[in-house]
Protein backbone atom coordinates (compact mmCIF):
# COMPACT_ATOMS: atom_id res chain seq x y z
CA UNK A 1 0.00 0.00 0.00
CA UNK A 2 2.86 2.63 0.59
CA UNK A 3 4.72 1.50 -2.15
CA UNK A 4 1.98 1.88 -4.37
CA UNK A 5 1.26 5.39 -3.10
CA UNK A 6 4.82 6.34 -2.62
CA UNK A 7 5.15 5.29 -6.74
CA UNK A 8 1.83 7.22 -7.74
CA UNK A 9 3.28 10.49 -6.47
CA UNK A 10 6.41 10.26 -7.73
CA UNK A 11 4.70 8.84 -11.38
CA UNK A 12 1.99 12.16 -10.99
CA UNK A 13 4.50 14.73 -10.24
CA UNK A 14 6.77 13.41 -13.15
CA UNK A 15 3.81 13.48 -15.45
CA UNK A 16 3.30 17.33 -14.44
CA UNK A 17 6.92 18.44 -14.87
CA UNK A 18 7.35 16.98 -18.03
CA UNK A 19 3.80 18.20 -19.66
CA UNK A 20 4.22 21.73 -17.79
CA UNK A 21 7.50 22.31 -17.55
CA UNK A 22 9.06 20.45 -20.22
CA UNK A 23 11.19 18.64 -17.78
CA UNK A 24 12.02 14.96 -18.09
CA UNK A 25 15.12 14.54 -16.07
CA UNK A 26 13.29 12.99 -12.87
CA UNK A 27 14.72 10.80 -10.01
CA UNK A 28 13.60 10.00 -6.73
CA UNK A 29 15.56 9.21 -3.36
CA UNK A 30 15.01 9.05 0.54
CA UNK A 31 14.15 12.24 1.84
CA UNK A 32 16.74 11.96 4.77
CA UNK A 33 18.81 13.79 2.95
CA UNK A 34 16.92 16.61 1.77
CA UNK A 35 18.54 20.05 2.89
CA UNK A 36 16.83 23.27 2.35
CA UNK A 37 16.79 26.14 4.67
CA UNK A 38 14.28 27.95 3.01
CA UNK A 39 10.99 26.00 1.78
CA UNK A 40 7.23 26.80 -0.21
CA UNK A 41 5.63 24.22 2.14
CA UNK A 42 2.03 23.40 0.28
CA UNK A 43 -0.58 21.15 2.82
CA UNK A 44 -2.91 18.89 0.64
CA UNK A 45 -5.52 17.75 3.05
CA UNK A 46 -7.01 14.52 2.02
CA UNK A 47 -10.25 13.19 3.27
CA UNK A 48 -12.41 9.79 2.38
CA UNK A 49 -11.40 6.26 2.56
CA UNK A 50 -7.92 7.61 3.65
CA UNK A 51 -7.50 10.93 5.67
CA UNK A 52 -4.65 12.78 6.34
CA UNK A 53 -2.74 15.39 4.49
CA UNK A 54 0.41 15.81 1.78
CA UNK A 55 2.86 18.40 2.11
CA UNK A 56 4.86 19.37 -0.38
CA UNK A 57 7.71 21.32 0.10
CA UNK A 58 9.15 23.22 -2.35
CA UNK A 59 12.99 24.81 -2.08
CA UNK A 60 12.85 28.79 -2.87
CA UNK A 61 15.15 28.17 -5.69
CA UNK A 62 12.77 25.21 -7.61
CA UNK A 63 9.72 27.37 -6.96
CA UNK A 64 11.39 30.23 -8.67
CA UNK A 65 12.21 28.59 -11.22
CA UNK A 66 9.11 26.28 -12.15
CA UNK A 67 6.93 30.09 -12.23
CA UNK A 68 9.79 30.80 -14.47
CA UNK A 69 9.48 28.58 -17.26
CA UNK A 70 5.47 28.56 -16.83
CA UNK A 71 5.22 32.04 -17.38
CA UNK A 72 8.35 32.99 -19.40
CA UNK A 73 8.84 35.68 -16.77
CA UNK A 74 11.82 36.90 -14.44
CA UNK A 75 10.26 36.20 -10.74
CA UNK A 76 13.45 37.05 -8.28
CA UNK A 77 11.31 35.96 -5.05
CA UNK A 78 8.28 34.18 -3.45
CA UNK A 79 5.35 36.19 -3.13
CA UNK A 80 2.04 35.59 -3.21
CA UNK A 81 1.59 34.86 -7.51
CA UNK A 82 4.75 32.21 -6.90
CA UNK A 83 3.82 30.64 -3.59
CA UNK A 84 -0.46 30.28 -5.91
CA UNK A 85 0.96 28.88 -8.59
CA UNK A 86 2.61 26.57 -6.54
CA UNK A 87 0.12 25.77 -4.77
CA UNK A 88 -2.22 24.89 -7.58
CA UNK A 89 0.68 22.54 -8.89
CA UNK A 90 0.32 20.71 -5.69
CA UNK A 91 -2.95 20.79 -6.28
CA UNK A 92 -2.93 19.00 -9.69
CA UNK A 93 -0.59 16.28 -9.09
CA UNK A 94 -2.78 15.73 -6.15
CA UNK A 95 -5.57 15.65 -8.03
CA UNK A 96 -3.93 13.21 -10.68
CA UNK A 97 -2.77 11.27 -7.98
CA UNK A 98 -6.25 10.46 -6.56
CA UNK A 99 -7.36 9.89 -10.14
CA UNK A 100 -4.98 7.13 -10.32
CA UNK A 101 -5.89 5.44 -7.11
CA UNK A 102 -9.36 5.63 -7.54
CA UNK A 103 -10.47 2.20 -8.93
CA UNK A 104 -8.49 1.46 -5.40
CA UNK A 105 -10.19 3.76 -2.93
CA UNK A 106 -12.54 6.75 -2.76
CA UNK A 107 -10.57 9.90 -2.00
CA UNK A 108 -11.18 14.25 -2.22
CA UNK A 109 -8.56 16.85 -1.69
CA UNK A 110 -8.89 20.02 0.00
CA UNK A 111 -8.13 23.54 -1.04
CA UNK A 112 -4.39 23.81 -0.81
CA UNK A 113 -2.94 25.97 2.01
CA UNK A 114 0.55 26.88 3.25
CA UNK A 115 1.73 24.90 6.13
CA UNK A 116 3.08 25.98 8.87
CA UNK A 117 5.48 23.84 10.55
CA UNK A 118 3.67 22.50 14.33
CA UNK A 119 5.59 21.41 17.59
CA UNK A 120 3.98 18.44 17.44
CA UNK A 121 4.18 15.57 14.38
CA UNK A 122 0.69 14.22 13.87
CA UNK A 123 0.76 10.46 14.11
CA UNK A 124 -0.28 8.33 11.29
CA UNK A 125 -0.64 5.21 10.60
CA UNK A 126 0.78 5.06 7.10
CA UNK A 127 3.64 7.62 6.70
CA UNK A 128 6.13 7.68 3.96
CA UNK A 129 8.59 10.69 2.49
CA UNK A 130 10.15 11.11 -0.41
CA UNK A 131 12.81 13.62 -2.55
CA UNK A 132 12.27 13.76 -6.24
CA UNK A 133 15.33 15.80 -7.86
CA UNK A 134 14.54 17.45 -11.13
CA UNK A 135 17.14 19.75 -13.12
CA UNK A 136 15.46 22.48 -11.75
CA UNK A 137 16.34 21.61 -8.25
CA UNK A 138 14.47 19.28 -5.50
CA UNK A 139 11.02 18.56 -3.89
CA UNK A 140 9.95 16.93 -1.23
CA UNK A 141 6.38 14.95 -0.35
CA UNK A 142 5.86 14.36 3.07
CA UNK A 143 2.51 11.39 2.73
CA UNK A 144 0.74 10.96 6.39
CA UNK A 145 -2.21 9.07 6.21
CA UNK A 146 -4.77 7.30 8.04
CA UNK A 147 -7.20 4.33 6.71
CA UNK A 148 -10.88 5.81 7.67
CA UNK A 149 -12.84 3.46 10.58
CA UNK B 1 5.66 33.54 -25.80
CA UNK B 2 3.16 31.60 -23.40
CA UNK B 3 1.22 29.43 -26.28
CA UNK B 4 3.37 26.41 -27.75
CA UNK B 5 2.25 25.11 -30.89
CA UNK B 6 2.79 21.12 -29.14
CA UNK B 7 -0.75 22.55 -27.39
CA UNK B 8 -2.64 22.02 -30.61
CA UNK B 9 -5.49 19.94 -30.61
CA UNK B 10 -6.09 19.87 -34.51
CA UNK B 11 -9.31 21.57 -34.32
CA UNK B 12 -9.01 24.74 -35.87
CA UNK B 13 -11.79 26.68 -33.47
CA UNK B 14 -11.12 25.31 -29.98
CA UNK B 15 -7.37 26.19 -31.14
CA UNK B 16 -7.76 29.78 -32.21
CA UNK B 17 -9.89 30.00 -28.26
CA UNK B 18 -6.61 28.72 -26.75
CA UNK B 19 -4.09 30.80 -28.55
CA UNK B 20 -6.29 33.69 -27.61
CA UNK B 21 -6.69 32.98 -24.06
CA UNK B 22 -2.85 32.44 -24.18
CA UNK B 23 -2.31 35.58 -25.44
CA UNK B 24 -4.90 37.52 -22.83
CA UNK B 25 -3.44 35.92 -19.65
CA UNK B 26 0.26 36.55 -21.07
CA UNK B 27 -0.78 40.56 -21.34
CA UNK B 28 -2.45 39.99 -18.22
CA UNK B 29 0.83 38.83 -16.43
CA UNK B 30 2.40 41.49 -17.98
CA UNK B 31 0.27 43.94 -16.31
CA UNK B 32 -0.02 42.32 -13.48
CA UNK B 33 3.79 41.74 -12.90
CA UNK B 34 4.97 45.40 -14.14
CA UNK B 35 6.53 47.72 -11.69
CA UNK B 36 3.73 50.48 -12.26
CA UNK B 37 1.62 51.66 -8.88
CA UNK B 38 -1.28 49.34 -8.74
CA UNK B 39 -3.75 52.11 -9.11
CA UNK B 40 -2.05 53.10 -12.25
CA UNK B 41 -2.60 49.17 -13.32
CA UNK B 42 -6.48 48.70 -12.27
CA UNK B 43 -8.00 50.00 -15.49
CA UNK B 44 -6.38 47.01 -17.58
CA UNK B 45 -6.61 44.75 -14.99
CA UNK B 46 -10.41 45.27 -14.98
CA UNK B 47 -10.39 44.98 -18.68
CA UNK B 48 -8.71 41.61 -18.75
CA UNK B 49 -10.93 40.36 -16.20
CA UNK B 50 -14.25 41.32 -17.60
CA UNK B 51 -12.80 39.53 -21.02
CA UNK B 52 -11.47 36.67 -19.31
CA UNK B 53 -15.56 36.32 -17.65
CA UNK B 54 -17.00 36.08 -21.18
CA UNK B 55 -14.39 34.40 -22.56
CA UNK B 56 -13.33 31.50 -20.96
CA UNK B 57 -17.54 30.54 -20.96
CA UNK B 58 -17.77 31.09 -24.30
CA UNK B 59 -14.61 28.73 -24.92
CA UNK B 60 -15.61 26.04 -22.74
CA UNK B 61 -19.17 25.39 -24.33
CA UNK B 62 -17.69 25.44 -27.53
CA UNK B 63 -15.25 22.86 -26.48
CA UNK B 64 -17.70 20.95 -24.40
CA UNK B 65 -19.88 21.00 -27.88
CA UNK B 66 -16.94 20.03 -29.90
CA UNK B 67 -16.82 16.79 -27.24
CA UNK B 68 -20.22 16.13 -27.63
CA UNK B 69 -20.26 16.19 -31.28
CA UNK B 70 -17.51 13.06 -30.91
CA UNK B 71 -18.85 11.68 -28.03
CA UNK B 72 -15.95 11.84 -26.06
CA UNK B 73 -16.56 9.61 -23.00
CA UNK B 74 -15.03 12.54 -20.05
CA UNK B 75 -17.44 14.83 -21.23
CA UNK B 76 -18.94 14.87 -17.86
CA UNK B 77 -15.56 15.22 -16.18
CA UNK B 78 -14.78 17.67 -18.06
CA UNK B 79 -17.64 19.44 -18.05
CA UNK B 80 -17.03 19.74 -13.98
CA UNK B 81 -13.08 20.61 -14.16
CA UNK B 82 -14.93 23.44 -16.67
CA UNK B 83 -17.44 24.47 -14.08
CA UNK B 84 -15.11 24.71 -11.17
CA UNK B 85 -12.96 26.98 -12.81
CA UNK B 86 -16.03 29.23 -14.51
CA UNK B 87 -16.64 29.37 -10.36
CA UNK B 88 -13.65 30.48 -8.90
CA UNK B 89 -13.18 33.41 -11.90
CA UNK B 90 -16.75 34.43 -10.53
CA UNK B 91 -16.18 34.52 -6.87
CA UNK B 92 -12.97 36.18 -7.27
CA UNK B 93 -14.00 39.08 -10.07
CA UNK B 94 -16.92 39.51 -7.08
CA UNK B 95 -14.13 39.36 -4.19
CA UNK B 96 -12.32 41.90 -6.69
CA UNK B 97 -15.34 44.18 -6.99
CA UNK B 98 -15.76 44.99 -3.47
CA UNK B 99 -12.34 46.13 -2.87
CA UNK B 100 -10.36 46.50 -6.13
CA UNK B 101 -7.12 47.74 -4.41
CA UNK B 102 -6.36 44.48 -3.04
CA UNK B 103 -3.51 43.56 -5.35
CA UNK B 104 -2.97 40.85 -3.19
CA UNK B 105 -6.52 38.65 -4.22
CA UNK B 106 -5.15 39.23 -8.05
CA UNK B 107 -1.48 38.50 -8.15
CA UNK B 108 -2.76 35.15 -6.20
CA UNK B 109 -5.57 34.89 -9.04
CA UNK B 110 -2.91 35.37 -11.72
CA UNK B 111 -0.38 32.70 -10.16
CA UNK B 112 -3.29 30.20 -9.94
CA UNK B 113 -4.52 30.59 -13.33
CA UNK B 114 -1.09 30.17 -15.24
CA UNK B 115 -0.67 26.64 -13.48
CA UNK B 116 -4.11 25.89 -14.26
CA UNK B 117 -4.19 27.01 -17.68
CA UNK B 118 -0.84 25.34 -18.55
CA UNK B 119 -1.90 22.12 -16.91
CA UNK B 120 -5.65 22.29 -18.41
CA UNK B 121 -4.58 22.63 -22.35
CA UNK B 122 -1.17 20.77 -21.95
CA UNK B 123 -3.37 17.70 -20.09
CA UNK B 124 -7.35 17.68 -19.90
CA UNK B 125 -7.59 19.16 -23.21
CA UNK B 126 -5.24 17.09 -25.15
CA UNK B 127 -7.33 14.21 -23.97
CA UNK B 128 -9.75 15.43 -26.18
CA UNK B 129 -7.57 15.25 -29.36
CA UNK B 130 -6.43 11.91 -28.57
CA UNK B 131 -9.79 10.55 -27.99
CA UNK B 132 -10.72 12.13 -31.65
CA UNK B 133 -7.43 10.72 -33.20
CA UNK B 134 -7.93 7.36 -31.90
CA UNK B 135 -11.47 7.40 -33.18
CA UNK B 136 -9.90 9.16 -36.84
CA UNK B 137 -12.33 11.82 -36.20
CA UNK B 138 -9.51 15.13 -36.79
CA UNK B 139 -7.28 15.92 -34.08
CA UNK B 140 -3.58 16.11 -34.68
CA UNK B 141 -1.05 13.79 -34.78
CA UNK B 142 1.79 14.54 -31.41
FE1 LIG C 1 -9.79 24.32 -23.50
FE1 LIG D 1 -11.12 22.12 -21.44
Amino acid sequence: MIDKLYKTFVDATHNVFKLMLNISDISDHPADDFKSDETVDIAIGIVGDLKGEVIYRFPVSTSLNMVNIMSGMQFEEVDVFVTSAISEIANIISGNVLTALSEDMKCDILPPEQYKRGEEDKDYEIKTSSCISTTIGEICLEIGLNRAS
Amino acid sequence: MLWKDEYELGVPVIDAQHKELFRRVESFLQVLRSKDRWEDKIPQINETLEFMKRYVVEHFRDEEEYQKSINYPGYKYHKQIHDDMVQYVQEVSKQYEQSSDNEDLMQQFGGRLLAWLINHVAAEDQLIADYAKKKGMSGNDR
